[in-house]
């Protein structure tokens, strides 16, 4: 029996059933009802990994189904301390899949995680993925599973196969071992003839199968498949993400052709085409956006084991609230939230919400509570994340600016939400007394900030002394395709993706002065910025227009040679270049098809 | 001509069983022999095509007469018998010499395959 043709789906219902576990072990602590569907998920997990032959990850569902088995039956309590055990035997189970799945199939010879591998274990290569140098092809062998005494078959095979050119070693290195399992795999340089050397396998009889595979394809993890959005009764499918990557580029890269082309001086017949071409591939593009959105459930469904350890280890009594978790959002944005919202968690865990005892000399519930909800605006998604802690302290945090000389000592005993946000969300800044192992090491809150920004997102910080803080992120629904405004500046073309402006407009006659430093719009005065200035470019310019740009309270208007259109751009992000200026977000192909840069207007500001 | 095979076991169950099976394959069989010590003394005499070998014999054991007769004669194509489990006496047998292995209780079949491949 070919199992190889059930790894995907073995791949997917055990990654679907290691999240209903989770979910199910941690609501086990306040709801005993979820016995039942914490031992389903154990047991099925168990069967689904023994019929693939991965004994050790069924060995570990039996031990986690046999312990649930006690509870259902009454012969163990589900307290705290056991649950935590069960949670990290669950951890086990899933890095120990990934590690089976990654390997050749059926293979018996890997180890079960340790309890030290962290909970978040991405998939771990098997020790069994070195290849000798050299080598280009991977043969993999598996014996017939009623062949007997397997290792001297396979000995046999690897005897006939001594004398071939190209054959330079194969793992298990030696077959004495009890434990072999009945599939090798035999390393293979350029010389060898594949085909005289599979026939010479096949003749050693016993063997069930022989393929040939390149070594990255031989242990690389295969693609998770990604469920499309969930509709009730409609037909579902499982969908190999990359695949819809690559749809998407495609589509993505048929706008920018289709924008290319001319509009005018076309035969009629060809422009009547041509405008059908661009209503379809419209269409087109909606669909596959669609397809790509995801419910923000599956970033929050991390959240409250993020929490519950947080409050452990801190020692303090949290409860975490989710709302609005089916507001859907790109998969690609929403793979880039997590941990900026696991951030702001151990945040808000660590120094937002306070000790049992001060909180009852408040006169607050003993039990602090974190809210995180979602909800759909006209063309983003905001979330919130609020805490119901004791906020932060704004003398405190002036006083380590001025201390860490990020503030004059002579700065005001006041600041504004928005610059005590700015502040603490500098690099290396941190209000904690000493680092604590979850956070306060001052190096989170401005990767947070840089990541949403990065999505063409954007974030806030709200917060009252003694009552709480609220972090709020406004993120653009998808990445796919943003509106961005085209600009010139000095002589060079610019995109500004339309998040975070309000508008645009003409400088004629609102600026006063040659080199004015702010501009009237509608009686309020904004302060200008020459984006030549800002770019080095050089030169006096000409400049006609300005992009007005906003965050929180905070307007400013960028200077600019000329408004070229508007236009919709795909951002593909980049590895800035040392000494490159901190304004760019990301690169993109305008139109004609000409690379652009794209500036962050929040950077600016 | 018919290729001819020396059925080497201490037990007559086997001996004939072997035999049949390998008579019914157009085998002749022109020797037998009960001990290790035997069969090298006999594959000497007749020089036979196949020579079939069981592992655990009284008077030198299987796997030592593989070692004896491989040494005088290199070319000899020499099958194991072997009961179940006995792995590492199998592999031990390989690394003295000898072609192939089959397992007892005997397949028709799968003996006949074994012993195309001990001689192919």
């Amino acid at each position: 029996m070919d199992l190889r043709r059930f790894l995907d789906l073995y791949v997917s219902e055990s990654q679907e059933h290691v999240r209903l576990l989770h979910r199910s072990l941690l609501a086990l602590e306040s709801d005993a009802t979820a016995i039942d569907e914490a031992f389903r998920a154990a047991h099925t997990l168990k069967g689904l990994s023994a019929a693939m032959g991965y004994r050790a990850v069924a060995d570990l569902g039996h031990v986690l189904e046999d312990t649930l088995a006690s509870i259902r039956g009454g012969r163990l309590k589900p307290d705290s301390a056991l649950i935590d055990v069960m949670l990290t035997q669950a951890d086990e189970l899933e890095a120990a899949i990934a590690v089976a799945v990654a390997g050749p199939l059926s293979s018996d010879n890997l180890e079960p995680a340790t309890p030290d591998s962290s909970s978040s274990a991405r998939v771990a290569m098997p020790t069994s993925s070195s290849y000798p140098p050299g080598t280009t092809n991977v043969c993999l062998v598996r014996l017939r599973p009623d062949a007997p005494i397997k290792s001297a078959r396979a000995m046999l095979i690897m005897r006939a196969l001594q004398d071939r050119p190209g054959v330079i070693g194969s793992e298990p290195a030696a077959f004495d071992d009890d434990d072999f399992s009945g599939d090798f795999r035999i390393f293979l340089t350029g010389e060898a003839d594949a085909a005289a050397i599979e026939a010479s396998i096949m003749r050693a009889g016993d063997v069930e199968s022989v393929d040939f595979v390149e070594p990255a394809r031989a242990t690389a993890p295969l693609p998770a498949p990604v469920t499309a959005a969930p509709a009730p009764a409609a037909r579902q499918m499982r969908v190999d993400a990359t695949r819809l990557d690559a749809i998407a580029d495609g589509i993505a890269e048929l706008s920018v052709l289709y924008g290319r082309m001319p509009t005018t001086g076309l035969a009629q017949n060809v422009a009547s085409m041509v405008d059908r071409l661009g209503v379809v591939l419209g269409l087109l593009q909606l669909d596959v956006l669609a397809l790509q959105m995801v419910p923000v459930r599956e970033a929050f469904e991390r959240l409250p084991r993020v929490v519950r350890d947080a409050a452990r280890q801190a020692g303090k009594d949290v409860e975490l609230v989710i709302e609005g978790d089916d507001v859907e959002l790109d998969r690609a944005i929403l793979e880039e939230i997590g941990e900026p919202l696991v951030h702001l968690l151990r945040n808000a865990v660590d120094h937002g919400i306070e000790s049992s005892e001060r909180r009852a000399a408040a006169g607050k519930p003993a039990r602090g509570r974190i809210r995180v909800s979602a909800e759909r605006e006209r063309s983003s998604v905001r979330i919130l994340l609020q805490d119901d802690g004791g906020g932060v302290n704004a003398a405190r945090v002036i006083e380590k600016a001025r201390s860490a000389g990020l503030l004059p000592h002579d700065s005001p005993d006041t600041i504004s939400a928005d610059e005590l946000f700015r502040l603490l969300s500098h690099a290396g800044f941190s209000m904690a007394a000493e680092v604590t192992a979850l956070s306060g090491r001052g190096v989170g809150m401005d990767v947070v900030v840089s990541r949403i920004r990065a999505l063409g997102g954007a974030i806030e910080m709200h917060t009252t002394p003694g009552s709480g803080t609220m972090f709020s992120m406004r993120l653009p629904i998808t990445l796919a395709l943003a509106q961005a405004l085209r600009v010139r500046i000095a002589g060079e073309d610019y995109a500004i993706p339309l998040t975070h402006v309000s508008e645009a407009v003409l400088l004629d006659g609102r600026v006063d002065g040659e080199r004015a430093d702010s501009v009237m719009l509608r009686d309020e005065k904004i302060p200008l910025v020459y984006m030549r200035h800002m770019l080095n470019a050089g030169g006096a310019g000409k400049e006609q227009a300005a992009v007005i740009a906003e965050i929180g309270d905070r307007r400013a208007a960028l200077a600019v040679d000329e408004l070229v259109g508007r236009e919709h751009i795909l951002v593909k992000g980049f590895d800035p270049v040392t000494g490159m200026l901190p304004f760019f977000s990301g690169v993109t192909l305008l139109a004609d098809g000409r690379p652009a840069l794209v500036l962050d207007p929040l950077s600016v500001i | 001509m018919a290729r001819t095979v020396l059925i080497c076991d201490d037990a007559l169950f086997m001996r004939s069983m072997l035999a049949d099976i390998l008579k019914g394959a157009g085998f002749e069989v022109v020797g037998e022999a009960q001990t290790g010590a035997e069969a090298v003394k006999r594959y000497t005499e007749l020089r036979p095509d196949l020579v079939t070998m069981d592992i655990v014999m009284p008077d030198m054991g299987g796997i030592d007469a593989v070692r004896a007769i491989m040494k005088e004669y290199p070319q000899a194509r020499i099958l194991m018998c072997s009961a179940m489990g006995q792995q590492a006496l199998v592999i031990e047998a390989i690394q003295a010499g000898a072609r192939d292995f089959v397992v007892k209780p005997f397949q028709p079949s799968r003996v006949l395959e074994a012993v195309q491949r001990v001689l192919g």
